[in-house]
């Protein structure tokens, strides 16, 4: 994005949305403290001071339209060395969510959707979901050690339940086992569930706080239904 | 995911063989851990993972800098995901210098996200031999049965 090459005249500004960030954004004393503790300064010629300066003036469609959003990872360091607190990462996430839902770059959308409609990101029917976490756990107990191994589902009255990142019962079956190991050795008396399992939440980073809290809210809903009080949920 | 790991090493509930790493090893803050969590719940995990290392390996170090000025890996904010690869890792660039400026063979990070990032850029900035573990998978292959 170089918007110095065009000329944007007065009229195309709009404060209309941007009015309601509560941000602060206003208040940038244009020090550049972001830009220089940011770690993506420069990439894609990304500028966190110019962005906020952006949202400031109201240059609405250059924002929402440009990369930069996406390429931030919303760390927070901007924040946390701005002396007029703003809050840069928020507003990162609230641009984001100001995209049209079919112009969200990559995947995101799609497995958000995914998980909406079906409790995860990647659509896997409940059968298949048992079929994988317990085929994991037979390996787990041929180990020395471990005999006798199995993954509670659905444990009613568990002490801890526990989510599970999509990509370990995908990609990456392996890395379900290292806090399975530990359960057991720990004697925990933890289960998994059957359906919405799902740790990652998408909606966190497309900007959509209604999807944030139908994920969320699917977790605690499997808390109350099978009485459990703790959650380890490492995504 | 600290706290349950501390409590049950501190009441004794799993025990954990030091002897077994030798590499020199570093760790990863990430920003939700740290500067995020800080924000919005009042406390960064900065010290914790730092004492199950100690649990865990005899040899590690610092990266600098660390804790609240840590550096993003580059994988956070869903960047995985949105197909901007070429940008993804010429973010990771500054953070694979600072884990090669601390000579570890092993980086630990307790982040999915972070995990995927380090694994995906380290051939690209030539270290393709640089382990990435989880915590949670060291404690595990510590674990003494």
């Amino acid at each position: 994005m170089n918007q110095t090459e065009k000329v944007i005249g007065i009229e195309e500004l709009n404060h209309g949305r941007f009015k309601t960030f509560p941000f602060s954004h206003d208040f940038c004393i244009t020090c550049g403290l972001c830009s220089s503790s940011c770690p993506a300064s420069g990439i894609d010629g990304f500028d966190p001071r110019m962005l906020v300066r952006m949202v400031g003036l109201g240059f609405e469609d250059e924002v929402v339209n440009a990369k930069w959003p996406w390429i931030c990872t919303m760390c927070g360091k901007c924040e946390h060395v701005c002396p007029m607190e703003i809050r840069i990462p928020d507003l990162v996430r609230n641009i984001r969510g100001l995209r049209d839902r079919d112009k969200v770059p990559g995947v995101l959308q799609k497995g958000l959707e995914a998980a909406l409609k079906t409790g995860n990101n990647l659509a896997l029917p409940k059968e298949d979901f048992i079929y994988i976490v317990e085929d994991v756990a037979g390996e787990i107990a041929e180990e020395p050690g471990f005999e006798g191994f199995k993954v509670p589902i659905d444990q009613k009255g568990a002490n801890l339940l526990t989510t599970i990142h999509n990509k370990l019962v995908n990609t990456h079956t392996e890395d379900l086992k290292y806090w399975w190991k530990i359960f057991h050795a720990a004697k925990e008396d933890w289960t998994i569930t059957s359906e919405n399992w799902e740790g990652t939440s998408w909606g966190l980073f497309t900007g959509d706080d209604e999807a944030v809290k139908i994920m969320a809210g699917r977790i605690v809903e499997q808390m109350k239904r099978l009485e459990i009080k703790n959650l380890l949920w490492p995504e | 995911m600290f706290d349950l790991l501390i409590k049950y090493i501190k009441e004794g509930r799993i025990k954990l063989d030091k002897s077994r790493f030798k590499v020199p090893a570093t760790y990863h803050d990430p920003c939700n851990y740290g500067r995020k969590a800080e924000n919005i719940f009042g406390h960064a995990y900065y010290d914790e993972p730092r004492w199950i290392l100690d649990q865990c390996l005899e040899n590690w170090v610092d990266l600098y800098p660390t804790k609240e000025n840590q550096l993003c890996c580059g994988g956070g904010g869903g960047t995985l995901t949105t197909g901007y690869n070429a940008e993804r890792i010429l973010y990771g660039k500054k953070k694979m210098g600072q884990i090669r400026a601390t000579g570890a063979e092993m980086i630990v990070v307790p982040c999915h996200s972070c995990h995927g990032q380090l694994n995906s850029i380290k051939k690209e900035y030539g270290m393709e031999n640089l382990t990435v573990k989880y915590l949670w998978e060291l404690v595990a292959d510590c674990l003494i049965l």
